[in-house]
C-alpha cells in the first residue's frame, strides 16, 4: 500500500512525509514500547505493527488518555497472495472523535494471530468471520465456531475470500433445461 | 424483569428452534433459545442463512457493475449502500463531484431513511402483536416514497443511480414538487403512527423496561445508529463526521436516554420527522448545475490505495473499506455493516426476558439479514 | 289423548303457527292439498310434465349447473390459493408489497400464510444459499398436496447476480420442482400478480391430474 500521491509527471523527489496533522505523535508516544511504522491513507492515518505486538499495541491504544479509542469499527483481512495475509483493525474514539487504522501482516504458512476480544468484545463475531473466511487462527477466542458458513458440514480447509479460492462454474446455462424432472417418480 | 421460577416445582429447561422460516423474524435469521418457563436462559444466534459473498464477487466485477451489489446489500436503503461506495471509489480516484449532484444523494438518501424507517414501524407492530394496522400504513407512505424513485430512477427498490463522481442523469423537471408531496404525505403518516403506537397503553406496557442496554456496553460492543443513540450515547456520523454538505445542515441527533425497546421506536420515528426536516433545508439550497464533472472516463482506473468510507445509514454504521492495487476492480471489498455489530448484543439483552420479549427485542435491533450475511 | 287434525284447539294452533293476525294463512287442512291449491306453496314445485329433448333434472331445478367434478376442485383450488411466507432476502419486500392495499393480492384470494402445514404455494422469493437449502426441502415436504412452487427472482430461478459464489444453490429447481418463474431482480408486483394469474390458468387446465402428487 504506498501512499494516494497521484505521480503524474513527478520526476523530483517528493520530500519524506513527517505525518504533521494527524494523530502519528499521538500515536507514537502511546506505542513507544513497539515498533511501529505509519503512512497516510485517504481519510485517516495507517499504522503498521508487528505480528507479535498487535494486541499489547491496541490496547496501549485503548487505554491511552489522549487517544482513548473505546470503539472498534471494523476488523478485518485483505489477502495479498504471495505476501500473506493483512489483518486490519478500524479504531475510533468516541469521546475524542478520531480515528486510526491498525494493520498487521501473517505470513501464508503461519497465520495465527491474538484475539482482539481481550481488548474489544465487538471483535467477536468480527474475528469469526475472518477465520473462516480467510483461514485465520485467532488463539484464545471464546466461541471458535464458523459463523456464515455451515457449521453441520466440516467445511475448515474452504476459505472463500481467498483469492486461491475459485469462482463457480455455471452449472446449466439458461434454456438448456430444468434441475429438477418434473415427471421422475420421486418423493415427491 | 428478571423473574425466577418458584423453586418447589422441578422444572427442565426446554430448547426451542426458532426460524430459519419464521413469520416474526425479518429474514432467515435462526436463534436456538433455552428456556425455562417462559424465561429465556440462554440465545444462540446462528446466521449465514443468506451468504452470497457480495463481497467477493464484487472484486471479479469492476467499479461500476459494484454498485449493483451494494444495492443488494441493504435492500430497504439501497441509496445509503451505494453512497458509501460512490464515495469510497470518489476518495480514491480524487474525483470531484458537483454541488447539485450531492444535494440530489442527500435528498435521496433521506428519503430512504424515512421510507426504511417506516418499514421498521410496520414490522415493528407486527412483532408487538398489532398485526395488520401499522403495517399497511407503513407500506401506503413507502409506497408514496418507492413510485417518486421510479420516477427519478426507473427502479423500485434496486436504484443502482449513483455513479463515482455524481448521478447516472439528471433528475425529472417537476423533482421539487414531488419530493414536497411525498414530504406532506409522510408528515400524515407520522401522525398516524404516533396517534396509533406511541401513546398505547398496552404498547408501552409490552415495550418500556425491556431489552435494556447500556451506553457503555453499546460502544464496547460498536452498536450504530438508532439502537445506540437510544442508549444516550450521540453517535451519528452525520454529525461527528460529516460527509456530502451536512456539515451545513442545522439538526441535533437524536438521542434518547431509557436504552429499551420504546426509545428505539421513539427515536426511529422522531428521525422521520427530523429527515422530514433535513429534506427541507437541501431543497431551499439545491441549484441547477451539472451532476457528473466535466471528464468521467468510461473505463475508471484507479490508482493503489485503501480508504475506508463510513456514511450514516438508517440502521447504523454502513462502511465501505475499499483497497485498490491499480487496475479497473478492486482488490479487497469489505462491506462494515450495521446489523451485524448491532446483532451481536440480541443475547446480552434478551437473557433474562421473557419469551415474547425476546422477538420484539430482536424486531427493535432492526436486521436486514442480507446486510448481516452479505 | 291424540291429537288427530281437525280436533287441534285454537290455542296450539296460535302456538304452532307465527303470526295469529294474519290467521287466514293457517287453517287446520281437513285433508291433504294437491301441490297448486295452497296458496303459500312456492309456484316451482310443481309436477312438471316431462318435456322430450331436455333431462327431467334440468326442467325441475332450472338454476342448477352440470359440471365436470374436477373443473369444480380445480376452480375451488385457484380461487384460494394460499401462500406459505417464505420470503429469503430482497425478493420477500417486493412479495410484501404485492400483498399490501397498493397491488393488494387478497382480491384474488391469496392470503399469506405462515405455516407449511396449511399451504398451497410455495413462493421462494429470493437466493437460496446451501446452508438454507436442507430447510427449503423440508419445508416443501412438509406441505400436504397439491402443492405448487413459484420461483420468484432471478435468485431463485437460476442463482442471479449471486450465481458464481460457490455458496449460493444455482437455482431452487435443483431442490424442489417449480412450476412458475418469474423474471426480474426483484420482479415487480405486477410480474408477481401476473405469474399467480399463470398458475391459476396451469391448474385449470391440469385439473384431471389433481396436482401433483395427489
Amino acid at each position: 500500500m504506498t501512499t494516494d500521491e497521484t505521480n503524474g509527471e513527478a520526476v523530483e523527489e517528493t520530500p519524506p512525509d513527517t505525518f504533521e496533522g494527524t494523530l502519528w505523535p499521538d500515536v507514537n508516544r502511546a506505542l513507544s514500547a513497539v515498533d511501529v511504522r505509519p503512512e497516510r491513507g485517504a481519510l485517516d492515518l495507517i499504522v503498521h505493527l508487528p505480528r507479535k505486538d498487535v494486541i499489547r499495541g491496541l490496547g496501549m491504544l485503548k487505554h491511552d488518555d489522549e487517544l482513548h479509542f473505546d470503539y472498534l469499527r471494523s476488523l478485518t483481512a485483505v489477502d495479498n497472495e504471495d505476501e500473506g495475509v493483512d489483518v486490519v483493525y478500524h479504531l475510533y474514539s468516541v469521546s475524542k472523535n478520531h480515528n486510526l487504522t491498525v494493520k498487521t501482516t501473517l505470513a501464508n504458512e503461519d497465520k495465527v494471530l491474538e484475539t482482539a476480544t481481550t481488548v474489544w468484545q465487538a471483535a467477536n463475531w468480527l474475528e469469526r468471520e475472518v477465520a473462516e473466511m480467510f483461514g485465520v487462527t485467532f488463539n484464545g477466542h471464546p466461541d471458535p465456531r464458523p459463523l456464515l458458513m455451515p457449521e453441520d458440514v466440516d467445511l475448515s480447509d474452504v476459505h472463500p475470500l481467498l483469492k486461491s479460492h475459485p469462482f463457480a462454474e455455471i452449472d446449466v446455462l439458461q434454456g438448456e433445461g430444468l434441475g429438477h424432472d418434473r415427471d421422475a417418480p420421486g418423493d415427491v | 424483569m428478571v423473574v425466577e421460577a418458584p423453586s418447589e416445582f422441578e422444572t427442565q429447561d426446554l430448547l426451542i428452534n426458532v426460524g430459519p422460516q419464521h413469520p416474526s423474524t425479518h429474514g432467515v435469521f435462526r436463534m436456538v433459545l433455552e428456556i425455562d418457563g417462559e424465561v429465556v436462559k440462554d440465545l444462540v444466534p446462528y446466521i449465514g442463512y443468506l451468504h452470497r459473498g457480495a463481497e467477493k464477487l464484487c472484486e471479479n466485477n469492476d467499479f461500476r457493475q459494484g454498485i449493483g451489489y451494494m444495492d443488494r446489500t441493504e435492500y430497504l436503503a439501497a441509496h445509503n449502500a451505494e453512497l458509501s461506495y460512490v464515495m469510497a471509489v470518489e476518495a480514491l480516484g480524487e474525483i470531484e463531484v458537483p454541488e447539485r449532484a450531492q444535494w440530489i444523494r442527500m435528498i435521496l438518501c433521506e428519503l430512504n431513511r424515512i421510507s426504511s424507517h417506516f418499514m421498521f414501524l410496520g414490522a415493528f407492530g407486527i412483532d408487538v402483536g398489532v398485526f395488520g394496522t401499522p403495517f399497511i400504513y407503513a407500506w401506503r407512505e413507502r409506497e408514496t416514497i418507492i413510485d417518486l424513485f421510479e420516477e427519478i430512477s426507473g427502479d423500485r427498490m434496486m436504484y443502482a443511480y449513483f455513479r463515482a463522481g455524481g448521478l447516472a442523469w439528471e433528475v425529472p423537471a417537476n423533482f421539487e414538487n414531488r419530493v414536497r408531496e411525498v414530504l406532506a404525505s409522510a408528515q400524515q403518516g407520522v401522525k398516524d403512527f404516533d396517534g396509533l403506537l406511541t401513546e398505547n397503553e398496552i404498547f408501552i406496557a409490552r415495550t418500556k423496561g425491556v431489552g435494556f442496554i447500556s451506553a457503555e456496553d453499546a460502544i464496547e460492543m460498536g452498536m450504530s445508529g438508532p439502537t445506540i443513540r437510544a442508549s444516550g450515547v450521540p453517535l451519528d456520523i452525520r454529525k461527528t463526521e460529516p460527509y456530502l454538505f451536512y456539515d451545513q445542515l442545522d439538526f441535533e441527533p437524536i438521542t434518547a436516554n431509557g436504552g429499551d425497546v420504546f426509545d428505539r421506536y421513539i427515536v426511529r420515528l422522531q428521525e422521520i420527522s427530523q429527515s422530514i426536516d433535513l429534506i427541507g433545508q437541501c431543497l431551499e439550497r439545491l441549484q441547477p448545475g451539472p451532476i457528473t464533472p466535466e471528464r468521467m472516463p468510461r473505463m475508471l482506473r484507479l490508482p493503489e490505495g485503501e480508504a475506508y468510507i463510513r456514511t450514516e445509514a438508517p440502521r447504523g454504521e454502513y462502511g465501505v473499506y475499499m483497497v485498490s492495487k491499480g487496475g479497473n476492480k478492486p482488490h479487497r471489498l469489505k462491506v462494515r455493516s450495521a446489523c451485524l455489530s448491532n446483532l451481536q448484543v440480541l443475547k446480552q439483552m434478551s437473557v433474562g426476558q421473557y419469551v415474547a420479549d425476546a422477538i420484539i427485542i430482536l424486531g427493535s435491533i432492526d436486521i436486514v439479514l442480507s446486510e448481516v450475511d452479505r | 289423548m291424540a291429537i288427530t287434525p281437525g280436533t287441534a284447539t285454537t290455542e296450539t294452533a296460535e302456538l304452532a303457527v307465527a303470526p295469529p293476525e294474519t290467521a287466514s294463512e293457517a287453517p287446520p287442512a281437513p285433508e291433504p292439498m294437491m301441490p297448486g291449491e295452497h296458496p303459500n306453496e312456492i309456484p316451482a314445485l310443481v309436477p312438471i310434465v316431462p318435456q322430450p329433448g331436455k333431462a327431467l333434472y334440468r326442467q325441475a331445478l332450472p338454476g342448477v349447473m352440470q359440471v365436470p367434478a374436477d373443473l369444480v376442485l380445480a376452480a375451488a383450488r385457484k380461487s384460494s390459493l394460499w401462500p406459505m411466507t417464505f420470503g429469503l432476502a430482497c425478493c420477500a419486500i417486493e412479495m410484501i408489497g404485492t400483498y399490501m392495499s397498493h397491488y393488494d393480492l387478497d382480491r384474488f384470494g391469496i392470503v399469506p400464510w405462515p405455516s407449511p402445514r396449511q399451504s398451497d404455494v410455495m413462493i421462494v422469493a429470493g437466493t437460496v444459499t446451501k446452508k438454507m437449502a436442507p430447510a427449503v426441502k423440508l419445508l416443501y415436504e412438509q406441505m400436504p398436496n397439491p402443492k405448487w412452487v413459484i420461483s420468484m427472482g432471478a435468485c431463485a430461478t437460476n442463482g442471479g447476480p449471486y450465481t458464481r459464489y460457490d455458496r449460493v444453490l444455482q437455482g431452487v429447481d435443483k431442490i424442489v420442482p417449480v412450476d412458475v418463474y418469474v423474471p426480474g431482480c426483484p420482479p415487480r408486483p405486477e410480474a408477481l400478480i401476473d405469474s399467480f394469474l399463470a398458475l391459476q390458468d396451469m391448474i385449470m387446465e391440469e385439473r384431471s391430474t389433481e396436482g401433483r402428487g395427489a
